[in-house]
């Protein structure tokens, strides 16, 4: 299967360096401390986050830092076939796990002693790149929460089709069967906080692929920033003096 | 710079699926002309001063691509919408104007239309696929024209009538390819056009010459829809069609379906079907299912005849012989019958190009004009192609290319067109160029960028070579290569040294082709592609260029070589005691012939060190001989043919046997010895990315041939295994000292080839090689002639972290392919080889009609099929006149594989010698070939 | 930008473009440049003995924001006033709260904070406003006192080790009754003298809470009474059992005239407005839009629509322009 045409095009007409057009908006939940929507193409994720407040198990209480924690879950109307998607499978409590972990890494959690902050992600609609929009959402949705963070994480996939290294998968690369390469990125510490690819790919060819990954990572980060700056002003300037 | 663009695609399977892809357009789309100001000039690969822009339709592409390979055409835009229906229809064009476009020497430029924001056109309400896709053809084409700016002519090709008159609606040029072909004024490109029936031209006068035969011949091909569901219901059958290469009427289907193979007769239930089609059948009623008719040599309606060919070397290529044991077995019971089938319709084509020549006709009176003929292909399974020509003087006595155009269901053959000639029939470097093309041996001389890959000529071994701690330095040892007679390509040397502790030291050194073919490069693709070098009679076709073949890794005499090494310490006993693997330098003392090592081990006079190190290499070798074959290998026979060639003329002088002798099998156990401990040693490394090579297990089925035989002269073998089979192949001595090599070329000939495989493809217990009963093996000894070996040498060199790991060995499906590949490529080799000895067995005859003994090795009813000890080839003796059917004179007796005349005056039976006469006759003018008579 | 959930139509939508744009003229300039997000470097000159406040954090020697905000400066402290955030206690907040657990010797309040309050039983005035040691008995009456999902009001009272304590010594805090609890994102309540208030044209008590928890509800004087029958009415429970007498004491009580309760629904929408808007809370412009909605003889469930938000940006537009010229 012909991935990248000849011409440097990939199916969708990107080309391979480039990402598909990405969106954010920030408060899509009323009721929620913190929420957001990101899109990444056709992927289209919803993040909610709730805290910090009070822990609800006692025993899970910390009194030296917050616990977060995370659900991750599909709607039933995110992919093509309508399938009733179990609740807690293999595959969700992975990624619910993975969110966890790269949020908790730049949530500065001891600042909130004894108190616990939610997320929930849910995928609105899957075109490839889920993992990645879950962790942007997840981000916009936490910096609206006011929850005191290092850094912004931000993430992007790429992948190494027909011999060319692809960013941004969508769903048809993605079921390609070749890597996929997620990378979680702190922009401003210049760190990778999450790293995750499911096949074998060489040591140089795998750098190339991570770092164009990052490169990804550091295009969604500013076009985050742009956004909560913007929604800062907003609510600054709105609230009046 | 993005624009999105989402829309709802299409319906998958059965279920209605709901597809959203997004769909982005550009503005960074180039027209690719040089002329253009606004885009970017570096992409530009249209000529500044092209007159005309040609863009091309769909049907142009797909049914005139021989016409587009032709240089005449050149200044072309590739829509992509164009390309990606061409991909859709048919891969192989595909790839073929894919290789047109990448060819830098000609002008075609892919334009992405699909993505440029201008020219994309989105479906409308009620259009269909093909007419959306037609305007889109259309828009791009306008795009074009004002973008451009009339400072070229853009014209549009196609054949649709359709395209053409809205084209000409909405103001842009198009024109048939016809007019466009006439209008440059070159005879010779009309020929490659492909006169197609649903085209302007129609198929009326080519009708006209045999108005006898405007009636329904075959039976409709039913529509996709059905055949998918009559598939899916279980009605219909789908496989690939396999056509008997000894009878064009009988084709097999393998079909997963049912778990056997569908046996389809005749024309008519072939339907139009060409060998390597993937084909829909449906099953005949049982009581229409054939009686056996493959006794028989002679066909039902074909006016060819079972010709002489080269002994099979393996079940591969050995005739289809399926009905026989049926026929033994099956007496009792008629259930036991093949299911035949007839088929229904042709879900994939496998049409390509065929090599053959025309049908001996009357010249035309006038020059010029158009002229039907039939074209009569080289491989008896194509059935001969109608084809139109203006040149047909020229080509009633050549040998030309044909391609297939269509088939329909009014005429007796399909159509086609010419594509190009090759040269004179009968002419010796025709007939070989007929070989390789059918084979698709690729015998151009190597390209530039392969050459450039090449180290500077003349090559030495550097300092930096010696000084590599990666290499080990042998050139101390006394490192000698035996190989045939007059080879060059010199890639295995060998040393035995005696050890102070009575061990002996052995080494197997084979030439470091890898060092020079390094992955990646142009010269390591070219090689992937070769696969391997071709022997012909006469000549042979490298996979390497000659400064590497035979100069750079050749091991020659006297000279310093880089090698790849590996050395054993082994005990008198021939017992491996310890294995190294190293990158070396060696300097070969001696390279000898088989014949000279031979005389110098027999010898008893020469005493000097490098006698005494060929004896005890003998002894070892004979040990392990011995020791493999109490293992259970086969050893296996082949009816190899020596030729003598006339180096002037290069006809051949005489024909022989090739002899094995003690030096030959030598070599060949260290060689067998070297790739066991290779293979162990890559695969005890790369588990899952090792390329190797098995021999799976004759089934009983396949060794039934060998069984009824046996039977027949009293002969009992025990196949349960390979031990068991090479007893009794050792134990079947008849009274003529021949018996014996017959009886092992008959077995031989049951078994398939060895072939290459990825490791991680299959389960260790199906690495293993029946033929010479080791659980795992490869191929190391030969990389300047085999692709698989420099795949080895690669790994064993990560294996012991000399080099990295080449990335195409991460790439499981991409492994397997090039296993597919080189087997492809070997089995091609072989036939190459096969039809250059078969040719030159021609041309030898030719002026030598010779009486000769033979071996029936089959009985038909109506005569035998021999087997020529002498010059390894067969062919059918008959014992009947052709058309009477001699079924009252002689009678077959099955069980006891005889043939007996009525009055039992006469009978033959299997193995028996009897006495031929062989000639070459020409029924046909132009047609020669072997005929063998009883004396 | 945060997106409003309003179905406005185009003009609609011009008019509160318009309006959000001359607000966004409107703030300070200065202001602008000083909203930061999370990991941006905070501009300082190398000033020694810099304190760093909340939402900031050092690496190598630059200040980042770790929340998104405003840079507040106040002497040598830099921090960062973080907007949309739960609500962060200082000690002296009125906030308003609602029991979600009663506990011994204590109450649990939901505050909108990142942990749950503490109100001690000891750090309550007693219905009977004595001073004196609480017995076992008082502990037993604590439900009667304030059960659960009650909503009252209290005062940050400070830290102790495990959490946030409350108090409520005074006539003002204490159970809220007859009203409606609104929550709003803190950010909009500015601190100020007085949380309490009494708008007497409408018969309504408006509680503002630090802590984002507004209440509306009935106008109730603080009488010694009103206390004297919550705290009479369970011994009557217990004593006397008449069942008759009670309810109908309890429902005349409990009546509320509809009139006020309108007022209490129209002042609620109309800090759901301004919550939806983004603006701040104060009490004179609640009244204001009251006021408006009144005048334009608007339903209560009206000013939930999108023209009414329209109006009241408008009208907000012109009010700050109009104090900006003042100044």
């Amino acid at each position: 299967m012909e991935y990248v045409s000849p011409e440097g095009l990939r199916l969708d007409g990107r080309r391979p360096m480039e990402m598909r057009q990405i969106r954010g908006e920030i408060g899509a939940v009323a009721k929620a401390d913190g929420s957001a929507v990101f899109e990444m193409g056709n992927t289209k994720v919803i993040a909610a986050v709730y805290g910090p407040r009070e822990v609800q198990n006692r025993s899970q209480q910390m009194n030296d830092q917050a616990l977060v924690r995370c659900e991750y879950s599909m709607a039933n109307f995110s992919t093509g076939d309508r399938m009733r998607k179990p609740k807690g499978d293999r595959r969700s409590t992975e990624i619910s796990l993975v969110i966890r972990q790269t949020m908790e890494a730049c949530i500065m959690t001891h600042l909130m002693p004894r108190s616990q902050i939610d997320i929930f992600v849910q995928v609105l609609q899957a075109d490839g790149g889920t993992r990645s929009a879950c962790i942007n959402a997840a981000t916009l949705a936490l910096a609206d929460a006011g929850i005191p963070m290092r850094d912004l994480v931000t993430s992007c996939s790429s992948g190494y089709l027909n011999s060319t290294a692809l960013l941004d998968l969508n769903y048809v690369e993605d079921s390609a069967g070749g890597p996929d390469v997620t990378v979680g990125f702190l922009p401003k510490l210049d760190k990778v906080t999450l790293l995750q690819m499911d096949a074998k790919l060489p040591l140089d060819i795998f750098e190339n692929v991570m770092q164009l990954a990052i490169e990804g990572c550091k295009a969604v980060a500013n076009y985050i920033r742009e956004l909560l700056l913007e929604n800062t002003k907003q609510l600054e300037y709105r609230r009046g003096v | 710079m993005l624009h999105s663009k989402s829309f709802v695609k299409k319906t998958r399977g059965g279920k209605v699926t709901k597809v959203v892809r997004e769909h982005y357009l550009r503005d960074d789309i180039y027209c690719g002309a040089s002329i253009c100001k606004v885009c970017d000039p570096s992409v530009a690969r249209l000529s500044a001063s092209a007159s005309t822009i040609l863009i091309l339709d769909t049907n142009v592409v797909l049914n005139q691509i021989d016409l587009l390979e032709n240089p005449a055409i050149d200044d072309v835009v590739l829509l992509s919408i164009v390309l990606e229906e061409v991909k859709n229809k048919n891969l192989s064009v595909y790839n073929r104007v894919r290789s047109i476009c990448s060819n830098s020497l000609r002008k075609f430029f892919v334009f992405s239309n699909e993505h440029h924001k201008d020219t994309y056109v989105k479906e409308m309400d009620g259009e269909s696929k093909n007419d959306r896709n037609d305007r889109a053809i259309r828009v791009a084409t306008q795009w074009y024209q004002t973008h451009l700016g009339g400072a070229t002519r853009v014209l549009l090709l196609t054949n649709d009538r359709e395209n053409k008159r809205k084209a000409n609606e909405e103001g842009i040029s198009a024109e048939t390819v016809e007019t466009y072909v006439k209008s440059l004024g070159r005879p010779d490109l009309l020929d490659l056009l492909v006169q197609n029936a649903s085209g302007d031209v129609g198929m009326e006068d080519v009708e006209d010459l045999r108005p006898s035969k405007r009636k329904i011949l075959y039976t409709e091909h039913k529509p996709m829809s059905e055949i998918t569901s009559g598939l899916h219901r279980g009605i219909y059958h789908q496989g690939k069609l396999r056509v008997n290469r000894y009878n064009p009427f009988e084709a097999y289907v393998g079909s997963e379906s049912i778990g056997d193979e569908i046996i389809i007769y005749g024309r008519t239930n072939m339907n139009r079907a060409f060998d390597g089609d993937i084909v829909a059948v449906e099953l005949l009623p049982q009581d229409q299912w054939h009686e056996e008719k493959s006794l028989s040599i002679a066909d039902e309606e074909d006016e060819e005849e079972e010709g002489v060919h080269l002994v099979p070397g393996s079940a591969d290529d050995a005739p289809r012989t399926t009905g026989q044991l049926q026929g033994s077995s099956g007496e009792t019971a008629p259930v036991s019958f093949r299911p035949s089938g007839r088929v229904v319709g042709i879900i994939k084509r496998n049409w390509h190009s065929y090599c053959g020549s025309l049908e001996p006709m009357p010249k035309p009176a006038g020059s010029g004009g158009i002229a039907h003929a039939l074209f009569v292909s080289k491989d008896r399974r194509i059935p001969k192609i109608r084809i139109q020509t203006r040149q047909l003087e020229n080509l009633l006595d050549k040998r030309i290319v044909v391609a297939v155009d269509s088939w329909d269901r009014l005429s007796r053959y399909p159509s086609g067109h010419y594509i190009r000639t090759i040269g004179e029939i009968g002419d010796r470097d025709t007939e070989t160029e007929v070989v390789l093309i059918e084979n698709d041996i690729n015998s151009r001389p190597f390209s530039s960028q392969v050459l450039a890959c090449l180290p500077p000529l003349p090559w030495s071994v550097s300092p930096e070579d010696l000084t590599n701690p990666i290499r080990q330095d042998l050139r101390h040892l006394r490192v000698f290569s035996v190989d045939p007679p007059g080879c060059k390509d010199i890639d295995d040397a060998l040393h035995c040294t005696s050890l102070p502790n009575g061990n002996f030291e052995v080494g197997v050194h084979i030439a470091d082709v890898t060092n020079f073919v390094q992955p990646g490069t142009p010269l390591d693709e070219e090689a992937t592609q070769r696969g391997t070098s071709v022997y012909l009679v006469e000549r042979r076709i490298d996979m390497l260029p000659k400064p590497l073949t035979e100069d750079i890794c050749s091991l020659r005499a006297d000279v310093e070589r880089l090698a790849f090494s590996v050395i054993w310490e082994m005990t008198p006993e021939a017992e491996i005691i310890s294995t190294r693997y190293t990158k070396s330098v060696i300097k070969s003392c001696a390279a000898m012939s088989y014949i000279e090592a031979q005389a110098k081990m027999d010898d008893s006079r020469l005493m000097d060190p490098l006698t005494t190190d060929l004896r005890n290499m003998n002894t070892l070798a004979k040990i392990m001989r011995l020791r493999r074959i109490e293992r259970g290998a086969i050893t296996l026979a082949s009816a190899e043919v020596k030729f003598q060639i006339d180096t002037e003329t290069h006809d051949p002088l005489d024909i022989g046997m090739y002899q094995i002798r003690e030096a030959n099998q030598m070599v060949e156990e260290f060689m067998l010895a070297a790739n066991v401990s290779v293979s162990e040693k890559i695969l005890k490394h790369f588990p899952l990315c090792s390329l190797l090579r098995r021999h799976p297990i004759p089934t009983r089925e396949m060794l039934q041939p060998l069984l009824l035989t046996a039977a027949a002269v009293g002969l009992n073998l025990d196949v349960s295994s390979s031990k068991a089979l090479a007893d009794s192949l050792d134990r079947a001595v008849g009274d003529d000292p021949y018996f014996n090599k017959l009886i092992r070329i008959l077995a031989t000939r049951c078994m398939t080839q060895a072939v290459y495989f990825c490791s991680g493809d299959l389960s260790p217990p199906e690495y293993h090689h029946y033929g010479l009963a080791t659980p795992i093996y490869t191929h190391f000894t030969s990389p300047i002639r085999r692709y698989a070996d420099v795949i080895v040498h690669r790994l064993l060199a990560a294996s012991l972290g000399i080099y990295k790991l080449p990335v195409i060995f991460q790439d499981r499906p991409q492994l397997t392919s090039i296993a597919d590949n080189l087997n492809y490529r070997h089995r091609n080799a072989q036939m190459a080889s096969r039809a250059s000895v078969e040719l030159h067995t021609l041309i030898y005859f030719r002026k030598r009609p010779t009486d000769t003994e033979a071996r029936i090795v089959k009985i038909r009813s109506n005569g035998f099929i021999v087997f020529l000890p002498k010059f390894g080839i067969e062919g059918p003796v008959y014992l009947t006149q052709r058309g009477e059917n001699g079924g009252g004179e002689w009678f077959v007796d099955e069980q006891q594989q005889k043939i007996k005349k009525m009055d039992g005056s006469l009978s033959y039976s299997v193995l028996q010698a009897v006495r031929i006469h062989l000639e070459v006759v020409e029924p046909q003018p132009n047609r020669p070939k072997l005929h063998l008579s009883l004396l | 930008m945060r997106g409003l959930q309003l179905p406005l139509n185009q003009t609609q939508k011009v008019r509160l473009q318009r309006a959000l744009e001359k607000l966004e003229s409107l703030s300070s300039k200065a202001n602008s440049n000083a909203s930061v997000t999370i990991a941006d470097s905070i501009p300082v000159n190398a000033e020694d003995s810099l304190l760093k406040g909340h939402g900031t954090t050092v690496l190598n020697d630059e200040v980042l924001a770790t929340t998104c905000g405003i840079i507040e400066r106040v002497n040598k402290l830099v921090y960062v006033r973080s907007l949309r955030a739960r609500y962060k206690p200082e000690v002296g907040d009125t906030i308003v709260g609602r029991i979600i657990e009663v506990a011994p010797k204590r109450w649990k309040v939901e505050i909108n904070s990142g942990q749950d309050a503490v109100l001690m039983l000891s750090s309550m005035t007693l219905p009977d406003g004595i001073q004196r040691r609480r017995t076992a008995v008082d502990e037993l009456n604590m439900r009667s006192i304030f059960s659960e999902n009650d909503v009252i009001c209290a005062e940050v009272r400070g830290f102790q080790h495990d959490g946030l304590q409350l108090q409520a010594r005074s006539r003002k805090f204490g159970k809220l009754e007859k009203g409606q609890l609104l929550t709003i994102s803190p950010y909009l309540v500015k601190r100020r003298k007085q949380h309490f208030h009494h708008l007497e044209q409408y018969g309504v008590d408006l509680v503002v809470g630090c802590n984002g928890f507004i209440w509306v509800g009935e106008h109730i004087e603080p009488t010694d009474d009103i206390f004297e029958g919550q705290v009479h009415k369970p011994e009557q429970h217990t004593t006397e059992n008449d069942e008759d007498s009670s309810s109908l004491e309890g429902q005349e009580q409990s009546y509320t005239p509809l009139e006020t309760r309108q007022n209490i629904c129209r002042i609620a929408n109309a800090i759901r407005i301004l919550s939806t808007l983004g603006f701040n809370i104060t009490v004179d412009v609640i009244v204001e839009i009251v006021n408006l909605s009144s005048s334009l003889n608007l339903d209560v469930h009206e000013m939930l629509g999108p023209e009414f938000h329209v109006l009241v940006a408008e009208k907000e537009a012109v009010q700050r322009s109009l104090t900006k010229k003042k100044i």
